[in-house]
């Protein structure tokens, strides 16, 4: 019987090993569920596309919860761009300045903008 | 200076939302916790096995019967799901299932509204893990080509002996090749998301499955579905099992997962599997996505970002290979041949990519597989609602507990870990000679730390 008991023994060791890590883990996760309200203006974008290339050029931005977001484009072509959030949304833009106005995002997360045309990536929103 | 109006497109793409990255703090921590665990489980179950081992170990896998009980549930439950009644209700399941996916993909529009994308990629690929560890091997159990085989067996009046035997030292190696198919399909080929080539892609599955089955029997399919291979390597970790005499019985996960023998092509799989998974988390991270816009020569050829996603997909699963090959070969051995030892260890990785799957795919399996399942009331987008589900919204469950997920993403990346760690354990006290148990292991303990800091690295950065 010795044996069980040092079988027992060691996948009580294991077994109390791994909850430990579950408890420490849990515990030391900081409760930021909030929503951050505090959202002041709206946060302003500014895209240039020219030629092949476009900037930003796959940057994260941050947005807060509930914060309207505006994308002001200035392009020598006219285009459209893809906000990948659920729905996603497309806006088309023409060549000189746009006004883009994509409202705001209620689900933290992050969200790609593209450019199909380009095949490029604009920017990730990453609403907090 | 003028005024753009948005426009709500059915756009192709599934699923938008991404999680947010977690805390570094959290990710270090997880590290530390791992690197700790590692060495107490390693010294303590070493200390504990040296006192109590008898013999030399042979340097070959144990063949020792696992632990396995058969309590009364269990004694009552198998004949049921022995029966033959259970396996064809499974497979008419499968069928069913099967028989909508070709309506879908046949005569389905080709938009983002179509479920069969979201069944391909979210309720099949993804789906399969928890299902098969919740009740093992899942995919062999309803599996529609292993149905339509069995079908044409008996049409042809077979005596269910195949033509030709299934060439054993292949192993599962055509498996590799379909699991790294699909990787391209799902992370790099640029159409993946319209219905073209979904079509064509389960077209070809099937008919390889099909003609493979009617040529080598069912063990072609234990070998070569690339869905069966992954599916039952993740059952190795559920609790069932079947005893030497086909009784349904129940193990540890542990102790499941060491019935697990060593096969040419094994050590392929894992690492193609936890490579690609790795790949999916590495190809939205903004470096990479700069790199492969804005890089020197790379932005100048239309081509390049295409041919670098092509290159980082088979070079994410050969430099897990090589990481794992030299670790588990740098571990310490007399006796045993060093060449084996990847092989003999490979049982190690699926806790770890199980772990991973669930820290990368929790929250995504859970909001596209509802939406999946809203899309699925109304195959066809002609606002039908076949089973009452085209009016669900999505629940942002995960969304909004951004701490909670994070918390899951860590335990899991480092309960896989742990368990790789365990499993692996196992193996070496069986393989190595016994003065080297606890030196022999450091190399091995390196690789498992090296894929685990890497992965919460990757979760934390992207």
């Amino acid at each position: 019987m010795r044996r069980s008991v040092r079988a027992s023994l060691k996948s009580f060791a294991i077994v109390a090993t791994l909850l430990g890590v579950v408890g420490l883990v849990t515990a030391c996760g900081s409760s930021d569920d909030n929503p951050s309200s505090g959202a002041s203006g709206p946060k302003v974008i500014d895209v240039t596309f020219k030629g092949d290339s476009v900037t930003p050029s796959g940057d994260i931005i941050t947005v807060a919860r509930g914060q309207k977001v505006e994308f002001e484009v200035t392009a020598d072509t006219a285009g459209e761009i893809h906000v990948h959030s659920d729905p996603a949304k497309e806006y088309e833009y023409k060549a000189g300045t746009t006004h883009i106005s994509v409202g705001s995002f209620n689900v933290p997360g992050r969200i790609e903008v593209e450019s199909h045309a380009l095949e490029k990536t604009i920017c990730i929103l990453e609403i907090k | 200076m003028s005024l753009a109006a948005p426009t709500v497109v059915s756009a192709h793409g599934i699923g938008g939302r991404q999680d947010l990255p977690i805390p570094l703090e959290q990710a270090i921590l997880g590290a530390v916790l791992a690197l700790v665990v590692s060495f107490v489980v390693l010294i303590l179950t070493t200390r504990l096995h040296q006192a109590e081992a008898a013999e030399e170990p042979v340097g070959q896998p144990a063949e020792t019967r696992p632990r396995q009980w058969r309590p009364r549930w269990v004694v009552l439950l198998d004949p049921i799901v022995s029966s033959t009644a259970w396996s064809v209700a499974l497979r008419t399941v499968g069928l069913l299932i099967f028989a909508y996916c070709v309506m879908t993909a046949l005569i389905g529009r080709d938009t983002a509204n179509n479920p069969l994308f979201g069944i391909f990629y979210i309720w099949w690929w993804v789906g399969l893990v928890p299902f098969s560890l919740l009740f093992g091997p899942a995919w062999k159990a309803i599996s529609p080509v292993r149905a339509i085989n069995e079908a044409l067996t008996a049409l042809r009046g077979g005596s269910g002996e195949p033509m030709y035997r299934y060439p054993e030292r292949l192993g599962c190696w055509p498996a590799v090749v379909g699991l790294m198919a699909f990787a391209w399909m799902e992370l790099v080929y640029p159409n993946n998301n319209f219905l073209g080539p979904v079509r064509l892609w389960c077209a070809i599955y099937v008919a390889v499955m099909l003609v493979g089955g009617q040529l080598y029997g069912s063990r072609f399919y234990e070998r070569c579905d690339p869905f069966e291979v992954y599916s039952s390597l993740v059952a190795k970790l559920s609790v069932w099992g079947r005893d030497d005499e086909g009784r349904l019985v129940v193990r540890t996960p542990l102790g499941n997962l060491d019935t697990l023998r060593p096969m040419p092509g094994l050590v392929a799989v894992v690492c193609v599997l936890f490579g690609t998974i790795v790949f999916d988390s590495f190809r939205d991270s903004t470096p990479w996505i700069k790199l492969k816009q804005d890089g020197p020569f790379i932005s100048t050829h239309a081509h390049m970002p295409y041919v670098l996603d092509n290159v980082a997909v088979v070079a994410f699963p050969l430099a897990v290979a090589v990481f794992y090959c030299v670790g588990t070969m740098l571990t310490g051995v007399d006796h045993v041949r060093r060449r084996q030892l990847p092989a003999h260890l490979a049982p190690s990785i699926v806790p770890i990519i199980v772990g991973y799957v669930f820290a990368h795919y929790l929250s995504y399996f859970w909001e596209a597989g509802q939406a999946t399942l809203r899309q699925a009331s109304d195959p066809l987008s002609d606002g039908s609602d076949w089973f009452g589900t085209s009016g669900l919204q999505v629940n942002y469950f995960f969304a909004y507990h951004a701490t909670l997920l994070a918390n899951i993403k860590v335990i899991a990346v480092v309960i896989g870990h742990v368990l790789g760690v365990w499993s692996a354990h196992i193996r070496a006290l069986q393989v190595l000679p016994r003065k080297h148990l606890v030196t022999g292991q450091i190399p091995l303990l390196v690789t498992m730390i090296g894929f685990t800091i890497g992965g919460l690295y990757l979760l934390f950065a992207s």
